[in-house]
């Protein structure tokens, strides 16, 4: 009588590989043959070229996994604390506390000069030509770059 | 040798020319050498090796003193052969003051100016010259008679930085010396430098809206001036642009490849990976130095040997013709002045000082130590600290009463209140960690982990809680990361000297002073009236024998005779699992002294003193409670 709640319709979707658009779940899963072809798991299969992707909308791990092993989304570094390690920016402001601004221009570190990253954890290390800081996050986020 | 010898002429022909070449109108030039100043102050900033060429300047002969009304030290000398003083200040990024150092170093400066023979001597990385040139702007501002000293030449030299002093003299109208300063090399045209100094040449061609009142400022004449901080990044901006523009003229860039071994290392020191093994061995050899060597063999030579074996016997055979009692007890008694306020002073805690000081001048000398920062950044972030306050913390495992004191290097009030707080409750000092590892290892594995979870559970809610409830901000984490170097021996002995008599005259006297409470207490029968009432405490919350309750109270007031009772009473069998563990985080959440009860009174005050006594101690006798009922339902017991 009751049956288990099942996940809204899902609406077409389009294959990575070939284009085809179709909807995963359900008649596409039976044409090829998958074995547990319940219509709710979290692959889908392209019923045109049998191509199979993890559904990142219903599976968490899914999401996990491509956070920690997939391509980075090129995102703009708008602040140091963007940088990953190892990359280059140049100053364009420095925000926040007065007070910071001015302990952080008097160590060299001002708009205009180019800060190299050199590590983001344990805190993150910053290198202003000849003068290496360690900053925490907080810091980090104040300083404001420009956009390459 | 090649290396050395080809500096060495390079030295000597830098000064020749400098001398010569000294731009201005040449009025000082003539009688170069025939007066020397009065007074020099060094000046620079921080880690360009001012303590070395301090060092190689006067010859070691130095004294340590709080510049008047601050904690900041100074070192004071004279130049070698001569009546010159030189005074060492703290190091500063920019001469309008910002923090506590910076307004000391603000204050010689502005001492300097009026005053005739005498100089600043200005000392710089030769590596990072941009920097330098913002304070030597700043001089010239102030129309200081100024000498630019480049230091470290030869590290510059390593990385591929070629710097034309002369061109840089012409370009500063002062003149410009490179030192080897650890190695004394060049030394000596510094010396021949001091009589030309003059103020550094300034057209800087300053926005006017910074202009004015930027050298308003500086030539201000209150104590301390108030500044808008907004304005002063504006101002540093356009100095440093400014001085970006000279050093590029004068000085060629670094090398961008090459990893030196200093560099590497210093690298490998923060490194996500590797930093914590060397974290560990770091700590582990900071422990066997000062927590088994100073703690252990020369504490226990001090004290058993030296003390009891015949310093004390002999005060006492000396009072023992005094026919009173009084004086008698007062100075040779079971609380006596010299019996246990001079050789708890002396006998316990001076070694671990002494050792902890040295271990700390090699840490701060070879660059490591605001690593260490770095990598206890994050532990120290849950208790509302950071980094900074790793070196109060590992000192309070040597004496929480020393660590109490250096709470002062951190940066805001209420980091200070919250550090202190954080020693006296959960970091156990060396007289609380024997009796603990002695119980300890007597115990399982399991017993010894409640022990540990309990402590630092107890330190990271209290830490994570004060720093919500205590007003206040903490500071912003930043730390510059010098180049890791090899400690010269001269200036760790010299430094150690310094602050070892920093603590004789700074700490000695509290231990006189609650010695003297102490003798007061049992002359009016106290002790045994708090000890008594302690008893149904001991007994019922923590479910311990009442003879406990002395060696808890004993425990507080001296650190020898409690570690004996309890330890006694464990071995004695009179302990089950249960019992030792409670009186283990008992004593560890407990002040460790009475001592350190003072030196939070001097620091904080006599509120801030008994609001923390009033805190811990109820925390303490709970804590044990609680421990005692869930480790009862957690099914411990038995005899260990």
């Amino acid at each position: 009588m009751t049956t288990p709640p099942l996940a809204p319709a899902p609406g077409p979707v389009t294959c990575s590989l070939c284009g085809f658009e179709y909807v995963p779940g359900g008649a596409a899963c039976r044409e090829i043959h998958c074995p547990i072809a319940l219509g709710g798991c979290a692959t889908r299969h392209c019923p045109r070229c049998g191509h199979t992707v993890p559904d990142e909308e219903r599976s968490a791990a899914a999401r996990l996994v491509r956070r920690l092993f997939g391509p980075r989304a090129p995102r703009a570094a708008t602040t140091l604390a963007d940088l990953p390690s190892g990359s280059f920016g140049v100053v364009a402001a420095i925000l926040g506390d007065p007070g910071l601004q001015a302990r952080l221009t008097a160590q060299g570190l001002a708009p205009g000069v180019a800060v190299h990253v050199v590590q983001t954890r344990p805190t993150w290390v910053i290198e202003v030509g000849e003068t290496t800081i360690a900053l925490e996050r907080r810091v980090a986020e104040a300083v404001r770059l420009k956009p390459s | 040798m090649e290396l050395a010898s080809k500096l060495e002429t390079n030295f000597t022909m830098v000064g020749d020319g400098g001398t010569a070449a000294c731009p201005g109108d040449g009025a000082g030039a003539g009688d170069a050498g025939a007066r020397l100043p009065r007074r020099i102050v060094l000046l620079g900033n921080p880690n360009v090796g001012k303590s070395a060429l301090f060092n190689a300047l006067t010859g070691l002969r130095a004294t340590v003193s709080n510049y008047p009304g601050t904690t900041v030290e100074v070192y004071r000398g004279r130049l070698s052969g001569t009546d010159t003083e030189v005074v060492d200040s703290p190091g500063l990024n920019s001469l309008l003051p910002l923090s506590e150092d910076e307004q000391v170093t603000w204050d010689l400066v502005r001492s300097v100016r009026g005053e005739e023979g005498e100089v600043v001597v200005q000392v710089a990385d030769a590596k990072n010259l941009r920097r330098a040139l913002l304070l030597t702007l700043q001089l010239g501002q102030l129309d200081v008679p100024t000498v630019l000293v480049l230091n470290m030449h030869d590290e510059a030299e390593a990385r591929g930085i070629r710097v034309d002093l002369q061109g840089l003299e012409a370009a500063l109208g002062i003149p410009v010396r490179a030192t080897v300063a650890t190695r004394g090399l060049g030394i000596d045209g510094v010396a021949g430098a001091l009589p030309l100094a003059r103020p550094p040449r300034n057209h800087l061609p300053l926005p006017d809206a910074f202009a004015a009142p930027a050298l308003a400022l500086l030539n201000g004449q209150d104590a301390r001036p108030a500044i808008p901080p907004a304005f002063l990044a504006r101002y540093h901006e356009s100095l440093l642009a400014y001085a970006d523009g000279i050093a590029r003229r004068h000085a060629t860039e670094a090398d961008s490849g090459g990893a030196h071994l200093s560099r590497r290392l210093g690298r490998l020191a923060i490194h996500p990976v590797w930093g914590w093994p060397i974290l560990a061995v770091v700590l582990w050899v900071l422990y066997e130095f000062v927590g088994v060597f100073g703690a252990g063999t020369l504490v226990d030579l001090m004290e058993k040997r030296l003390f009891h074996g015949y310093l004390n016997p002999w005060a006492v055979a000396l009072f023992s013709r005094v026919p009173w009692a009084f004086p008698r007890d007062l100075f040779v008694g079971e609380y006596g002045l010299l019996t246990m306020g001079l050789s708890y002073g002396l006998a316990i805690v001076l070694p671990i000082v002494l050792t902890f000081f040295t271990a700390f001048a090699v840490l701060e000398d070879s660059g490591y130590l605001p690593r260490l920062a770095v990598m206890s950044d994050r532990v120290f972030r849950l208790m509302g600290l950071n980094g900074k306050a790793v070196l109060p913390m590992v000192l309070g495992l040597g004496c929480d009463t020393m660590a109490t004191l250096t709470t002062r290097i951190l940066p805001t009030r209420k980091e200070r209140v919250l550090a202190t707080l954080l020693l006296a409750l959960g970091v156990p000092c060396s007289a609380q960690l024997g009796v603990i590892l002695a119980m300890l290892a007597a115990l399982p594995l399991s017993a010894a982990a409640v022990w540990l979870a309990a402590v630092a559970g107890v330190m990271t809610a209290v830490g994570w809680l004060a720093a919500r409830v205590l007003p206040g901000e903490r500071g912003d984490f930043v730390v510059e990361l010098p180049p890791m170097r090899l400690p010269a021996l001269p200036i760790v002995l010299s430094k150690t000297a310094a602050r070892v008599e920093w603590y004789l005259e700074e700490a000695l006297p509290l231990f006189l002073v609650g010695t003297l409470v102490l003798f007061a207490l049992d002359r009016l029968r106290f002790l045994e009236v708090i000890i008594r009432l302690g008893e149904p405490v001991v007994k019922g919350v923590l479910g311990l024998p009442a003879e406990a309750s002395a060696a808890f109270l004993i425990g507080f007031l001296r650190r020898d005779f409690a570690a004996t009772r309890l330890f006694d009473m464990s071995r004695g069998g009179g302990l089950d699992v249960v019992q030792l563990v409670v009186a283990m985080v008992t004593i560890t959440l407990f002040i460790p002294c009475i001592a350190n009860v003072f030196m939070i009174a001097k620091e904080r005050g006599w509120k801030t003193a008994a609001a923390m006594a009033a805190f811990i101690f109820p925390l303490a006798f709970g804590m044990g409670g609680l421990v005692r009922i869930l480790m009862h339902a957690a099914g411990f017991q038995g005899a260990p």
